[in-house]
This record gives structure tokens, sequence and C-alpha cells, in this order.
């Protein structure tokens, strides 16, 4: 008897009414509402079908090792989180604040490292020489007027990990729904185009998944309805893309890696809980920035480096210390601690990359629904309100007596959502990152005309897919570093073994980091000191070079450059090798491939499936 | 034997140890800085208590697995969706703080009070568990006063194995200094037994584990009463930091042959 | 007024071991500086031995439990020989090493006796007139000093932390405590010792030198591969040729009961750091570690302190390690091993 039969002779099954697929914001929604239905109803009108007598049976599946690890520090109207909690006193949620006050900054290029167009040379330099009169400071220019599209008054600071344990301990404490952390949920389970569960990933197998000690395949869960809540970057909404594609003109092109940090602010900072400071403009000028104050001396910070920036050789965490050692914020943060450090893909298609929203057996949530708001930035509670309007289809389809068909689900899910303001505001915000396709200043004024026409206008063109907008190292340095240059730098850093990206960065101007073992530190210990990364062992491998014949031509090795832990790195014959106890799960390797997958069916020639482990904190 | 152990697994919570850990002063006395934001997890010797304690049950018919846990119900109930996943048991939760410095005895009386409530605990077949240590306290006093106030005289520490008899009686093996075990015989239950590592890895997270588990967790944590610790006589005068930073010298770029010399050198003594 | 209590039990060659001078250098210095009478509570098979090697430490009784049930550490037989000594010493505080004997019953005859317990003391004093002490919290992680009011308390003193007592040996007057040993106290029998299964026996608390062994051996090299058999032969020829104690990572022994590529001598017992052991050498020297677990906690009671890693910025080994050598260990370790041969 061969292994696969014996497996799958092992392989367990096991039924519920609805199995939801991640913990994040939307499914806090999707269950806060839910189990609060179930629990005023007492089972009259909510029962289960595979115990009958009984309220449904839902059960949520999580792939970090606990509810809210390595998620981010956020702002937020938290209208959808309001609604839901009335009576939300911030206080009851640790590092929540009331918005107090908002900045936005333009930041200058204090040296001359910065990658700037003469456009933005430009206005630099006007900016400069009006520096007298204007609100100029600390090579920052303070917008004297914050678009009320880009507002978050009044709203929260929070930190997305708290809350969401905050809220999973609510959930929980209903006895209506049952969160299980540190179990992976690997796909779908089909029955012809009707998906009928998921199946968790197989435990006890070595790193390419074939079973070893302990092995115990990954059990069947079978539900009427699969809620798919697992983000971006998910293996279940990844695997319903890849079988019913996208609906005509709506495509996943646009992306960004946040790296981000907590850290706890020397006394005397002049920060207040609930200020917020957005930047843009450096280190590169389409990295964007953040630094929401918390409570107790606490802030959260990040950038976020977008698809559309076309350097072959970026990295987000170099990028995040440069940000920190501008002018403009390294008062603030003088004498700061890192307490927490993390990365995360965003989907910035918004409602341009809105997959189905439901099927038959299923129906999607959250940022990998597309609900993110790329025109205010904001996607957490939009993620809410979506799982919170498929709580309340979900009750109105049961009470019915009705199945969970894609006809229902539309009727009562999307139906809601289209009537939504989520709908709404993601229409207006669905071109206004168009323009960073064709350059930083492009990008600004694409911005500026969807917010102030409401979404009537925006930048004409045409997007592309992440690889097929990379420049080559001797295009995106052209007039900078000589190709012959770039060549030495590309050989020489090989031969260290050490990322070019930095060596490229120190070429061009950027101030070397100096390491501090307080709030600068290596990569290396950012992942064991800030992120407390760890891997269970006994699972596969889950990033997986497709077909290793094209990484062997690939020149270019973005995945190894971009990888947010440095967990991709050279490897035989050219394919890169990865090490999943240095993985964050930031799923940036996904859509940073240079070379389109063969297969047509991913953004490039990475796999990223299903995995256990990653960050280890819950204060991002 | 007929009729298999009734095994009550002592474990508290502590914080993740990978998470930095620094004392704050408040006014009931020493604690950690933003220790409800920390991650916890059950304690890791008391983990293997739990697993070695799941072990031993699958094998003996008609054994019974408890774990008796204080912490915080929030944390209690968070550590509980990971641990609930592992291996069978029944909780009995013990709504009280679960920092390092509360005092062992006074943790102890509520755990032996929880224990003398379980319904049906059967003594003559009763096997305490629990860390030779916990990850936060560290002190190794908790079990053996749990083990008196049970009146229970037979009790090992630094258990790393157990073997039952047919007869009954069993062999421990607790380690010792040198780097050895002790190994004892033990003629019957009941018993206390502090574990070390135990030789067990971690089991698989099992859904359907997780979801018998489930149907007691949740109210044995609503049925958890609120538990105040007593410190009698205990003041704290500081808790800090070893503050220790040592110049490093950093050597790179140096030939292979000069740096093993420096260290042989070392070694032996010469610098 | 206070009165001291040192309690010591004889080793498999019938005298104190190290760990227990060292209390007792503790609990006699601790009296002379409250001005109050201690006493000396010995517990074996034959302790008169023990007390002649101590005889002229000053003690006012030297109170004795000793007879064949005293013979090997046993929880029933030993609690109640530490009970009787401390009620027969009516000491108020109770002073003995943190060895595994002790540590198994203390704090059961601590609440026997109405007391309360400290283990893992790294220092006492009576400054003030009133005894505090030291104490790890938190696996080594935060010290505290603290003090209590409750008596008898009993204070274990961690291996290591006070000089060992000398003097000249003096013939001792036991006074013997009868203790009853019950049959229900003798359930459990002694059976003897069992060293670790591994071929090498790799922990020697006596070393000068403690190796530690990160989890980086067992990960991939240069070329890309493993090199398991290479690592291993590296560490045992090591081993042979230093005569150090070897210890691990966390990480390394875990993945031992995971069924991955490991050093295959290396058991739990080797285990260093947060959930292993703390040990005292006076060298100790890392090679492949990175994070806080060896340098950190395991290497808290290590004199000198020298790593060789190949990430010059390991912010672990920076600010722990006397000296980090940036560098392969597979080439530094082959040629330190040539040269000691």
């Amino acid at each position: 008897m061969s292994v696969d039969s014996t497996a799958e002779q092992n392989r367990q099954t096991m039924e519920a009414d609805i199995v939801c697929v991640g913990f994040g914001p939307a499914a806090g929604g999707f269950l806060t509402e839910l189990t609060r239905e179930l629990a005023q109803d007492g089972g009259a009108t909510l029962q289960s079908s595979v115990m009958p007598g009984m309220p449904l049976q839902v059960i949520c599946y999580e792939r970090a090792d606990d509810v809210g690890f390595g998620v981010s520090g956020v702002v937020s109207r938290a209208r959808a989180i309001r609604t839901s909690f009335p009576e939300l006193n911030p206080a009851d949620v640790p590092m929540a604040a009331e918005v107090s006050h908002e900045e936005v900054l333009y930041l200058l290029d204090p040296g001359k490292a910065s990658r700037r167009s003469a456009l933005v040379r430009f206005a630099d330099t006007a900016l400069r020489l009006l520096g007298p009169v204007l609100p100029l400071k600390d090579h920052a220019f303070k917008l004297p007027y914050i678009p009320p599209f880009l507002r978050k008054e009044p709203g929260l600071t929070f930190s997305l990990g708290q809350f969401t344990q905050w809220a999973a301990g609510q959930v929980m404490g209903s006895g209506m729904a049952q969160i299980w952390p540190g179990m992976p949920v690997a796909a779908p389970l089909f029955e012809g185009e009707r998906v009928c569960g998921v199946r968790l990933l197989d435990q006890g197998t070595d790193l390419s998944g074939a079973p070893g000690d302990g092995y115990m395949p990954g059990m069947d869960i079978r539900a009427a309805l699969t809620v798919v809540a697992d983000g971006p970057v998910g293996a279940v909404g990844q695997a319903l893309n890849r079988k019913f594609g996208l609906p005509p003109g709506n495509e996943q092109f646009e992306w960004a890696v946040g790296a981000k940090m907590v850290v706890e602010l020397a006394p005397g900072s002049g920060l207040k809980p609930g200020t917020v400071l957005h930047t843009f403009g450096y280190p590169e000028p389409e990295i964007f920035g953040f630094l929401y104050v918390h409570p107790d001396n606490l802030a959260s910070l990040g950038i976020f480096v977008p698809s559309t920036f076309g350097s072959p050789a970026r990295t987000s965490y170099r990028y995040l210390q440069q940000w920190m050692k501008h002018p403009a914020l390294a008062g603030y943060l003088a004498g700061a601690e890192l307490r927490s450090w993390g990365a995360k893909s965003l989907l910035e298609s918004g409602r341009r990359g809105e997959p189905y929203l439901a099927g038959d057996g299923y129906a999607r949530i959250g940022e990998g629904s597309g609900s993110t708001n790329m025109l205010t930035g904001s996607g957490v509670d939009e993620a809410w309100a979506t799982g919170v309007q498929l709580a309340q289809a979900v009750c109105e389809l049961v009470r019915a007596g009705k199945p969970f068909t894609k006809a229902n689900l539309e009727a009562a899910y999307v139906k809601r959502r289209r009537e939504s303001w989520v709908e709404q505001e993601g229409r207006i915000a669905e071109k206004a990152r168009d323009g960073f396709a064709s350059g930083f200043s492009a990008g600004m004024l694409g911005m500026a005309l969807a917010g102030f026409s409401k979404g009537r206008l925006g930048w004409p063109v045409k997007l592309k897919p992440p690889h097929e907008r990379l420049q080559s190292l001797e295009q995106f340095y052209a007039g900078r570093i000589s190709s012959v240059e770039i060549e030495r730098i590309r050989r020489e850093s090989r031969e260290r073994g050490e990322p070019l990206h930095d060596a490229l960065m120190d070429r061009v101007g950027f101030e070397p980091i100096a390491l501090d073992g307080k709030l600068f530190v290596s990569l290396q210990d950012a992942l064991l000191v800030g992120g407390k990364v760890q891997a269970a062992h006994g699972y596969a491998n889950h990033v997986v070079f497709t077909h290793p014949e094209v990484c062997s031509d690939c020149g270019d090795k973005l995945c190894i450059e971009v990888c947010s832990g440095q967990a991709i790195y050279p490897g035989v014959n050219g394919v890169p090798a990865f090490d999943r106890e240095k993985c964050v799960h930031c799923g940036a390797c996904l859509w940073n491939c240079s070379r389109p997958g063969p297969d047509k069916t991913r953004l490039g020639n990475i796999d990223f499936r299903s995995g256990s482990g990653g960050l280890h904190s819950s204060q991002n | 034997m007929s009729k298999g152990y009734h095994i009550v697994v002592c474990g508290g919570i502590v914080p993740d140890p990978l998470q930095r850990l620094e004392p704050v002063s408040t006014p009931s006395g020493p604690a950690l800085r933003n220790e409800m934001m920390l991650p916890a997890v059950l304690d890791p010797w008391a983990a293997s208590a739990l697993y070695e304690a799941a072990a031993l049950a699958k094998k003996m018919p008609e054994s019974k697995v408890w774990l008796v846990a204080a912490g915080p119900k929030a944390k209690l109930q968070q550590v509980m969706m990971v641990t609930g996943q592992k291996v069978p048991f029944e909780l009995v939760a013990i709504d009280a703080p679960a920092g390092g410095f509360t005092e062992s005895f006074a943790v102890a009386g509520l755990l032996a009070a929880a224990i003398k409530s379980i319904p049906g605990l059967d003594y003559s077949r009763l096997l305490v568990f629990g860390g030779w240590e916990s990850a936060s306290r560290g002190a190794g006093s908790t079990l053996q006063a749990v083990g008196e106030l049970l009146e229970i005289s037979a009790q090992f520490q630094g258990v790393d194995e157990l073997a039952v008899a047919e007869d009954g009686s069993f062999t421990v093996l607790e380690r010792v200094e040198g780097g050895r075990h002790q190994v004892s015989k033990c003629s019957a239950a009941p018993a206390v037994l502090g574990w070390a590592t135990g030789n067990l890895a971690e089991p698989p997270n099992n859904p359907q584990v997780g979801m018998a588990n489930m149907r007691a967790i949740m109210p044995a944590l609503q049925k958890a009463k609120a538990e105040k610790l007593s410190a009698e006589g205990l003041s704290f005068q500081h808790v800090a930091l070893p503050a220790e930073q040592r110049e490093t010298r950093i050597v790179k770029d140096t030939p292979v042959d000069v740096i093993a010399n420096e260290i042989v050198d070392w070694l032996r003594g010469a610098n | 007024m206070e009165r001291v209590l040192f309690l010591g039990h004889t080793g498999e060659n019938g005298e104190l071991g190290r760990a227990a001078l060292e209390a007792l250098h503790a609990a006699a210095g601790l009296a002379e500086e409250l001005g109050c009478a201690f006493d000396a509570g010995l517990v074996g098979a034959d302790v008169q031995k023990a007390a002649n090697n101590i005889g002229s430490c000053g003690a006012s009784s030297f109170f004795a439990v000793s007879g064949v049930d005293f013979a090997e550490a046993r929880y029933g037989s030993d609690v109640l020989a530490a009970e009787a000594l401390c009620r027969k010493s009516g000491a108020t505080i109770v002073i003995a090493a943190g060895t595994s004997r002790w540590m198994r019953v203390l704090a059961g005859a601590a609440l026997r006796l109405g007391g309360r317990i400290d283990t893992h003391a790294t220092a006492l004093g009576a400054g003030q007139g009133a005894v505090s002490i030291s104490r790890w919290y938190y696996r080594q992680r935060m010290e505290a000093q603290l003090s209590r009011a409750v008596r008898p308390w009993i204070i274990v003193l961690e291996p290591g932390s006070a000089p060992a007592w000398q003097g000249e040996e003096k013939a001792a007057a036991l006074v013997d405590v009868p203790v009853e040993v019950t049959d229900a106290a003798k359930r459990t029998s002694f059976a003897g010792y069992r060293a670790p299964q591994a071929s090498e026996q790799t922990i020697r608390p006596d070393a000068e030198l403690l190796f530690v062994a990160g989890a980086g051996w067992t990960k991939k090299q240069a070329d890309g591969n493993i090199h398991i058999e290479e690592a291993s032969k590296l560490i045992l020829d090591f081993m042979h040729k230093s005569n150090a104690s070897l210890g691990s990572s966390k990480s390394l022994v875990d993945l031992q009961g995971e069924g991955q590529a490991v050093l295959p001598f290396l058991t739990h017992l080797n285990q260093i750091g947060q959930t292993g052991a703390t040990p005292r050498h006076a060298k100790g020297f890392a090679t492949c570690c990175h994070g806080e677990e060896p340098h950190v906690v395991g290497w808290r009671f290590i004199n000198e302190r020298r790593a060789v890693n190949t990430n010059p910025n390991c912010g672990w080994a920076q600010g722990k390690a006397d000296v980090l050598y940036v560098a392969d260990a597979f080439a530094v370790m082959a040629k330190v091993n040539e040269l000691l041969s």
C-alpha cells in the first residue's frame, strides 16, 4: 500500500455548519456579529444541520501560532467597529487611543541618496527656497491642509494584534464559535464548482511534505459554508482565484509590503497618544510612512514599499531604518526602543482586485476580497464591515431555510456589500493609485484627481503585473551607478553572501545604519528580538519554487532581495533556498518574482502556500 | 493493574519565553511590564507533564487527565485555544494572577483546593503532575506544597521518565547532579511528579481533540472563581534585570589560523 | 532573635559536597552578621565524618538524622529528616544548598513547619538587622531582593553563589535526632543512578570550560548542504581534547524530538538557557549560536566568554561575549582541534 493511499485512509473528516479561514479583522467582524445573533437566538432559528437541536456549529482556523500575531499598528475611523461596539471605550483595548492630532509630511531628501525625478527635484528646490515662509522643518514640509479623504478624525489608533486578541476573546467567551490558532488551512475542498469545506495542513511531515514520524494527515472539515478571510496571500483565497479566476476587468497587480515596528518612545518624545503622522517622499518618493502613537509611550511606525517601485533590489527593512533616520522623525525616536517588528503584504488593488465574492458554498470577506481602500489608506474597518455584512446575510439565509448557494449569497451578502459605504468608497478609490504606474508625481496627481472628483477622474494608464514593471538594476540606477560598477557590486555581494540592496544603497549615498542594539538592530536580530519568529517542526516548506529551471535562468533573484526575513537565500544551481524558521509570512515573495509563472496561474514562479509559524508578537 | 490513573496536571501560564521581560513596580508588588499584552503559553515544563500524562492515560485504560490551571481568565482562555488542541484533558480553571512574583504556597493552596474539589477523584489512583519549576517564578516549590496539602509523601522532581509495571508499581527517573538520573521505584499511587522535559515531542494540533476539549473548557472558564493570592510577610526591596554589559571585542576578516591560535591560547589560559 | 540552621546531606563519599560547604559558609556568615547562634543539621547514612570535616565551623550544635533510611535521596524520608532537624534546632532561618536532594524536599518541609521557602538564592545578608536575600525569577532573567516576616524561612542557595567553607577538621559531638520513617514514607526505594545513554559523557559540571553548540551546526552551510557528520566529529574531537562540558541551545535539543537532523550525542540534559540549565564554569565558548538562549540566559554564570559566529552584527553576542570571532566555526574548530592535538 502506498503512503498516499494510507494517508487518505487515515485522513479524518469533521463536520461543521460554517468553517472560517483566518482570524483577522474580517473574521472578527463576521464572528462578532454571528455569535451575538446565535447567543440571542439560543438555537431557536439558527439551528445546526450537523448537530440538530444545537445552534450553528462555527469553527475558525487561524494559521499563526496565536490570534493577533504579526499584524500592524492601525489608524482607522472605525465606523464599522464602533457600530459593532457602540460602547467601545478605547481604554478597554490595550494600545487603543482616540485620534488627537494628524499631520501629513512630505519628506525631503536630507542627503542626495534618494532617486528623485527632475520634477520632484524642482519641487524640492522650490520648497527649500520658500522654507522661511512655509511650514518646513527638519527637511519636511507639513501639508497645511489634509484632504477629507485622508483624514482619520474622529478615529482610533490601535494595535491590530491587541484588538484582534480582544475581539477573539469576546467571540470565544460567547461559547458560540471556536477559534483555533496554530492550524493552517491548506486548501478548499471542491465538489465540482461547489466549495464543501477545507482541508487542514498535514502535520508530521518533512520539509518536502512527505510523511515523517508522527504524521497526521490534515483533517477535512466539511461545512455548508466556507468563509474565506485569509487575507491577500492566503492559500484558500489564492486557490479560489486560480480555480474561478477574477471577474472580467479585475486584476490583482497592485501590492505593497509594509514593514513596521512597535517602539517604546523615550519619555519626553513630545508625541501625545492619538497622534497620527503620515509621510511620503523619503527614502524614495513613492515610499509612504506612518507613525501612530498609542498610550503608555508606545508607537507603531512603518513604511510601505509598493509594487510600482521599479527597483529589482528593494528592501523594506533597510528602507524602514533609513526612514526612521530622517530628521523629521529621528527627533521623536531618539532614545526609543524596538519592542516588536513585522512585515505584511497589502493588496493595494482594492476594489479593482475584487475576486468573486461568493460562490456555491463559499463567501469571501476582508482584504483578500478587495475591500481595502487605497485612497483613504484604510482596510481594517472595511474588512470588519464585510465580515458583519456576511454574518447578517448568513443569519438571513439560515432563518429563511435557504442553502448557501451562489445565488442566495449574492442576494444576501453581495447585495448588502454593494449597497454599503465599503463599496461606494471603494469605487471612488478604484483608480486612485493608477498614476503611480507612471511615476511618483503622476501618482500623487492621480490620487488627488480621484479623491477630489470622488472617483470620476483618474490617471489614465494600463496596469501591468508586477514582474512586467520591474526595471533592470542598470535601468534603475541609470546615471547614478555605471553598469560596470553594478556588476562589480553584484559580484562582491554574492561572494560575501550579503544582500545586494545594502551595497547599492550605501553606494548611492544612503548613510549606512549604525546599529545601537536598541532601536536599530540587524534584520536577523529583528527576527529574534522584535518578531520572535518561530516555526514549529513537522510542517512542509510553504514557499516553493514551482519551476526550478526558471529560477536557474533568473539573474534578478528579486525574491532574495525582497524577503522580509532573509528566509530566501541563494541555493544550489541558482534555485533559491528557503529557511522556514525565518519566514514572517509577509507573502512578498508571492508578488516579487521577476519571472511570470509558466503555468499562468500565479503572479510569478513562487507558490506561497499555507504554512505554520511566523511572528510571535501581538503588539504589532 | 485493572484501573488506570487519575492524573491531575498542574500547569500555569507564562509569557512566551522569547518575549522581552522587564519588571515594573506596582502597588501590589512587582509585575511585568505590559504583562497582559505579552503572548502567553502553557508553562513549558508543565506542558511536558501534560503530554506525558496524556501518553500515560492512552496506555492505561480507564485513566483520565485533568489540567488544573491558574491565570487571569482572559489569558487562560487564550492559552487554552492552543493547548486545547494538543491532547485530551478536562480543564479545572482558577481565575487568579499568574505572574512569577506570586507566592508559591498561595498558588499551591489554590491548586490543592481545586484538586480536592474534582468530583469522583480517586486518591488511590492519583498522580499529580506538573513542571519541576515554572518559567515564571522558577522556584520549584509549588508542587511539593500541593503534594503536602494532599498528604502525598511519594514525590519526585526533575522527572524525565515514568515507567509503570504490571503490578501497578512504577519506576521514575529524576535529574540529579552530574548529568545523571536517579532511578527510584515506587510501590503505588498516589504520587507527585514534577517533570523536566520528559521524552515526548510536542503533539501535533488535533482539531478533534480541540473540539472535544472545548466542550468542557468554556464551561470550566465560565465557572472559574476569581481568587486572590496572599503574600503574607513578603516584601520586595527591588526587582531588576541583571545589568551586565560586556565590552565585546569583534574579530573579523582574520585568517582562521590566527583565530584558532588565539582561541587555543585562551583555552590554555595564556591570555 | 534569629537562629540560623545550616542543613547538609552527605554525598556518595559520605562527605558534604562543595555546594553544601558554600551554604555552610553563607549560614555561618549570616549568623555572625546577625550576632546569633547557628546550628548544623546533617542527613545521611552516617554523618560523623561529614560533621568532623566541619567541626570547627562554629555551630552551636551538630544535629544528625542518620541511618540506612537516609542513605539515599527519597522524598518521604528526607522531608521528615529536614522537618525534624528544623524543629530540633528551633531555627528561624534555615540555609541549604540547591542540590537535587534538598530541592526535592525543602518546600514540603517548609510547608509542614508553617514557614516559607525561597530557592535559587544568590546572596543573603542582614543589612540593618533584617535578613534579605537576592534570588532569581523568570529563569534567571530577573533578580529580586526580598525579605520575609514569616519564620522559619528556608533559603536554598544556588550552587556557586558563595565561597565554600574551609576550616580545620575537628571531632564534632553529634546530637542524634530520632526520626521514625513509616512504611508509607518508604513506598519509594532507591534503585541506582543512570548515566545518559549517549556514548559520550558530555556533561561535566566541574569542567573549566563550557562548550556551547548552537543550532547553526545543523543548518545548511555555504555549499547549501547540511554537514551533521562533520559537525559531530569536530565537536566530539574538541570534547575529547578540551575536557569541556557540552551545552546546547534549546532549538538544537528540541529538534531531536522532532526527528530532524541533529547532533546525535545531544540530549535534553545538555540543554542550557531558558528551559535548560544555567551552568557555572570559568570559561564559556559558544559556536554557531544566535539568539537569547545561550548567550543571555545560559551564560549567566560563565566568567570568560567567547563566541564564533558568522554574523558580525549578532546582537546577542555583542555585549554578552568578551570576544566575538566572525568566522566559519567548521574551519575554526578543525584548526583548534589540530592545535590541541
